[in-house]
This record gives structure tokens, C-alpha cells and sequence, in this order.
């Protein structure tokens, strides 16, 4: 049950990512997106971390996307512009990676390889927080530290002159 | 965490205060002052680290003052603190204003001695990410100037990929070994095959991280549009971190079979195409673009041979780069009029009508082409040495052949310097701050190469 779940997440994942990267118009490929962290949520929920899937909705589904959203509605874009079609030769270091990927994955999933134990296993709240800012607590710190100087460094270069 | 442990760590604590103190005291403070808390702090943080002993326990989670963070941090505050030296009169002339960048560099500083001390995957990453942060904002500084916020569009969108590839490369080292924690009990990892996806993924990142061909592209373009000191700092301390990642990671899952031919063809690569085409810039800051590219291919050349000697080439070569670049830069940065002077025929005849600024780009890049008695000899000398007594005798060879053609193209400023007139009136008297960084930075070039013994025993107790 978990395993057909998690796969059918999956496919909506990849397929939600893929079409919002190559979608023509940026509010389609935020919706896109949207629908691609809903799937991702769900599969939080399903490793055994639901705080993580609330999150996921609440942050990144919720309040980043909103806030794209509202900046292209602001900006105005017109319809994109046409591109010419990508010549074979533009398209080749994308295959040969590809490839290497593919390729990668097969070897990967050929060598015997031991699968996650699937089950809901629930971790509470408590024991995500002690994890996270008494085990990672100095990651936290770096982060925010990091966060204050981009919002220096922004509006440092956004200032008029 | 008790009383002591803070004590180890206290070069991070000294770095992130003073950021945070620049920032939030700018406005009330004259710009002299906001550069001498900084110079202050820097040099505090490094000598605090220098005298410091090494934990062998974790100060907080995730931290430790390891004997690699004790040789790594005096390092980066020595290159933050010349790099704040130099910009103060640089960014009066240029009209670059403000608390935020000494509060930036700080933060750099804040970053890079996190690296070195990190005990877990993710803080690594993070403190990784944090100085390619502070360089993305550091390089697009000087608002005057279209090229500064060209190269840092160009720095930023490189990077981000760089940081896809590092960060996917961590999640595959996470999915072989189990756990983030950098510790030497996981030394044997059981799923080789995805532990060497991650192994390559992070090359990757680390190869534009480094500017190794084929991910040097930005490094010409980013080197000439920043402004002048930050060129300095950038080319030393984020290269130096990037280097100091990959020896972190070398020392817990040791090199493999499958790491040694990319890594020597990144190297053999970047040391032939860097030279070949410094051969062809007549801008001084982008044959210096080529010439880091070159440089670091040299320094991976000593990360392929897997061995202590290696790996304290690595380092030397690490502290010798800084101090050669940081001069080079400097000299470049305090001979700029209202504009830099792009051009390596714009220094003719410098060396008569400034002695000091000319003698030290002279000295540096007698340095960079490695000629004795300066410290770049001495940093070659053990590269190639590691190189030969590892096995890689042919890309040894490769090396030392494409380091005696770069000759031409660092000796041919000399030249410029000293074998030609120029009528233009003197430049500018140089300032006391301005003196005082290259001196030191020079004072580093000739020392290390007169007299290496006590760094070599640094670096000795460095790799424990």
C-alpha cells in the first residue's frame, strides 16, 4: 500500500518538476511547482515526518509560492516570447548527461542494494526540535546567519543610486 | 558546553560578534574605525587560534577545534585582515560606502573558520555555502561600476549550480554512509558504488568551486569585474576552503580507484589550458583569473597522490597561494587611480615611480612563477615532489613543463615594471593601511621561502 503510494507521489513529482521547468509561461510553471511540493509533502508524510509535510505545505507551497505568485501579477510579464527550436547540437551535452545519469541509475539498481524499510514510524515534535537545535543547533545558527546577509547584501545592491 | 569549550571555538564566536557589531553600530561609526574593528577581530580570531591547543572533543554539536582548524583559521583572518586593510582607501576612491562591506567580509571570515571545524556533513556544506554567500555579494559591491554587477550575476548563477552539484553529492555520501557525522568510524562505507556517485557528484561542485577546466569559466570574468581586494580575497580563501573540503572528506572515505582519473584529468587539464590562455591576456586580472586556474590545478595534482606528503602540499601550497595572490592583488588594488589600471602595459615604468607598490607585484609574481628564493618555489617544489614520489611521474612532468612556460607571462609584468618609461605622472602616495598589508603579505612570501622550517612543522601537526 505504502510502496504503490510512494511511487504513484513520485511520478507526479518528477512529471510536476519537469513541466515547471519546461513551461512557457511562469504562473503555469508555479503551479506546477505547487502541485510537485503537495506530492513531496505527502511522501514526508509517508518517510514518518509529518511536522516536515505541514512544513513543506505551509512554507514553501503556502508562503514562498504565494509571494512569487504575487510578484509576476506585479510585474506584468507579457506572453513569453517565441524561441527557435534548440538545434540538435544544443540538445547533446543534455543527452550525454542524461545519459550519465540513466547509466549511473542502472548500475545502482543492479548491484544488490538493501531498501529502506518501508512502515510509518511517527517522530514526535519533541524529538524533532531536540534534534534539530540541540544536534544541528550550530547549522541553525550558520543558516540564520547566512539569511541576515542575504537580506544585507539585497538590499545593499537594490539601493537606489 | 561549559566555559572551556567556548574558549575553542572562540575565533568563531570573535568573527561572528564583530560581523554583528559593524552591522548594527555602522551608521553611528566613521568608516576608518569600522575597518580597524575589523582588522582588530580578524587578527584576534587568528592569533587566538594560533596559540590555541586542539579538542579532540566536540565543543558544541557539530564543532570541533580539530589541528586542521588551528593551521586553516590563522590563514583566512590573515587574508581577511589584508583584504580589509587594502579596501578602506580602494573603496574611498571607488565611492563604495557603507557598513556592509567590512560587516561582509567579516562574515566571510565567519564562514571560513566554521569549515575547517566542522564535525558533520551539513554544517560543512552549510559553512561551504555561507563563504560563497558573502563572495556572491562581496563581487557586485562597487554599485559604480556595470562590470562589478555583471561578474556577480555571472558568479551567482555559477555557484548555485556548483552548490546543486555539492549538495546532491552530500545527500548520495549520506545515502551510502548512514549518517552526516564526519567521524573515522565510518571509515569503511559498505555501498561503494553509491558512495562514488556522491564522491563524483561533490567533484563537480568542487571543480567550479576551485575553477578547475572545464568549471573555470567564470573565474576570468568575475576576477576583472570585482573590485580589486575583494578579487584578493576571493582568490585566495574561497579556493583554499574549497581545498580544505575535499581534504576533510579525503581523510574519511579514502581516495578510491574510481577518483583518480577525473581528478587527474581536471588537473592535467587546468594546468595546460590555465597557462595557455594567461599566455594570451594582455588584462592583468584575467591573466591572474588563468593564473589561479593554473595554480589550482597544480594543488589537485597533490590531492591525487592520496598521501600525507600530498596533503601537506595541499596546505602549504593553501598558505603560499594566499600570500602570493593577496600581494599581487594588493599591489594591483593600491596602484588603481579612479580607475583600475586594466592593462599590463598601464604599469610601465612603475617600478621607479612607485618603488614599494611595484617592488611587491615584482615579488609576487616572481613568486607565482615559482623562482627562488620566494615561497612560491618552495610551495611548487613540494607539489611536484608529492607528485613524483606518489607515482604520477608523467603529470609530474605535464606540471613542471607548463609551470616553466608561465614564466613568460608573470615575468613579462616584471619587464613591464622595470624595462620601460612611461611619461605619465607619478600615481598617488600610497597609504599607511594600504603599506602596511603589502608589506605583511610580502613579509609572508619571503619568509616561507627563506626559511619554511616552522610552517612544514605546523603543517606537520596540522594533519593528525
Amino acid at each position: 500500500m505504502e510502496a504503490t503510494l510512494f511511487y504513484i507521489l513520485a511520478a507526479v513529482l518528477l512529471t510536476g518538476t519537469l513541466l515547471a521547468i519546461t513551461a512557457r509561461q511562469a504562473v503555469r510553471s508555479i503551479v506546477y511547482l505547487v502541485t510537485s511540493f503537495f506530492a513531496l509533502a505527502l511522501m514526508f508524510y509517508l518517510l514518518g515526518a509529518p511536522l516536515i509535510a505541514a512544513f513543506e505545505v505551509i512554507i514553501y507551497a503556502g508562503a514562498i509560492m504565494v509571494l512569487f505568485l504575487f510578484v509576476i501579477m506585479m510585474l506584468e510579464l507579457e506572453s513569453p516570447e517565441k524561441l527557435p527550436q534548440p538545434h540538435f547540437t544544443n540538445w547533446l551535452p543534455a543527452l550525454l548527461l542524461a545519459g550519465a545519469v540513466v547509466g549511473s541509475l542502472v548500475v545502482l539498481l543492479c548491484s544488490r542494494l538493501r531498501a529502506v524499510p518501508p512502515g510509518f514510524v511517527e517522530i514526535p515534535v519533541r524529538q524533532f526540535a531536540f534534534a534539530l537545535f540541540k544536534q544541528y543547533g550550530v547549522a541553525v545558527e550558520v543558516v540564520s546567519m547566512q539569511l541576515l546577509f542575504a537580506l544585507v547584501g539585497a538590499l545593499y545592491l537594490g539601493r537606489r543610486r | 558546553m561549559t566555559i572551556s569549550d567556548l574558549y575553542t571555538i572562540m575565533p568563531i564566536v570573535i568573527t561572528a560578534g564583530a560581523a554583528l557589531f559593524v552591522l548594527l553600530c555602522g551608521p553611528m561609526l566613521l568608516s576608518a574605525s569600522l575597518t580597524a574593528i575589523g582588522v582588530t577581530a580578524s587578527a584576534a580570531a587568528g592569533l587566538w587560534a594560533a596559540l590555541g591547543t586542539p579538542a579532540s572533543t566536540q565543543a558544541v554539536s557539530g564543532l570541533c577545534f580539530t589541528p586542521l582548524a588551528r593551521f586553516l583559521i590563522p590563514v583566512f583572518c590573515f587574508a581577511a585582515a589584508v583584504t580589509l586593510l587594502l579596501s578602506h582607501s580602494y573603496n574611498e576612491r571607488r565611492g563604495i560606502k557603507g557598513e556592509e562591506f567590512p560587516a561582509t567580509v567579516l562574515f566571510a571570515l565567519f564562514a571560513l573558520c566554521v569549515l575547517p571545524c566542522a564535525t558533520n556533513m551539513l554544517i560543512l556544506f552549510l559553512a561551504l555555502e555561507s563563504v560563497s554567500f558573502a563572495f556572491y555579494i562581496l563581487v557586485s559591491m562597487d554599485l559604480n561600476r556595470a562590470e562589478s554587477g555583471e561578474a556577480g550575476l555571472k558568479y551567482l548563477l555559477m555557484g548555485a549550480v556548483a552548490a546543486a552539484f555539492t549538495a546532491f553529492g552530500f545527500a548520495l555520501l549520506f545515502t551510502g554512509s548512514g549518517t552526516l557525522q564526519l567521524s573515522g568510524a565510518l571509515a569503511r562505507p559498505d555501498n561503494r558504488a553509491i558512495i562514488s556517485a556522491g564522491w563524483g557528484v561533490i567533484l563537480v561542485g568542487m571543480a567550479f568551486k576551485l575553477s578547475l577546466v572545464p568549471g573555470h569559466l567564470w573565474t576570468p570574468d568575475v576576477y576583472q569585474g570585482a573590485p580589486a581586494p575583494v578579487s584578493a580575497f576571493l582568490s585566495t580563501s574561497s579556493k583554499v576552503a574549497a581545498a580544505a573540503l575535499l581534504l576533510i572528506l579525503l581523510a574519511l572515505f579514502p581516495p578510491m580507484p574510481e577518483l583518480r582519473v577525473p581528478l587527474a584529468a581536471l588537473s592535467v587539464l587546468s594546468m595546460v589550458l590555465g597557462n595557455l590562455a594567461a599566455l594570451l591576456q594582455q588584462n592583468i586580472k584575467r591573466m591572474l583569473a588563468y593564473s589561479s586556474v593554473a595554480h589550482m590545478g597544480y594543488l589537485s595534482l597533490a590531492l591525487l597522490s592520496g598521501s600525507r606528503d600530498g596533503y601537506a602540499a595541499v596546505l602549504l601550497y593553501g598558505a603560499v597561494y594566499t600570500a602570493m595572490n593577496l600581494a599581487a592583488f594588493g599591489a594591483i588594488s593600491s596602484l588603481s587611480i579612479d580607475e583600475e589600471r586594466e592593462l599590463v602595459t598601464d604599469y610601465a615604468g612603475l617600478g621607479f615611480t612607485a618603488p614599494l607598490r611595484g617592488g611587491v607585484l615584482a615579488l609576487a609574481m616572481i613568486s607565482l612563477a615559482g623562482i627562488p628564493p620566494t615561497a612560491g618555489f618552495i610551495g611548487k617544489f613540494f607539489i611536484f615532489y608529492s607528485a613524483i614520489k606518489g607515482g604520477s611521474i608523467a603529470l609530474a612532468i605535464i606540471g613542471i613543463l607548463s609551470a616553466a612556460a608561465s614564466a613568460y607571462f608573470y615575468l613579462r609584468v616584471v619587464a613591464q615594471l622595470y624595462m620601460h618609461r612611461s611619461q605619465a605622472p607619478a600615481p598617488r602616495a600610497v597609504s599607511l593601511a594600504e603599506g602596511l598589508a603589502l608589506c605583511l603579505a610580502s613579509a609572508m612570501i619571503l619568509v616561507i621561502g627563506v626559511y619554511p622550517g616552522p610552517l612544514l612543522k605546523a603543517i606537520d601537526t596540522a594533519l593528525q
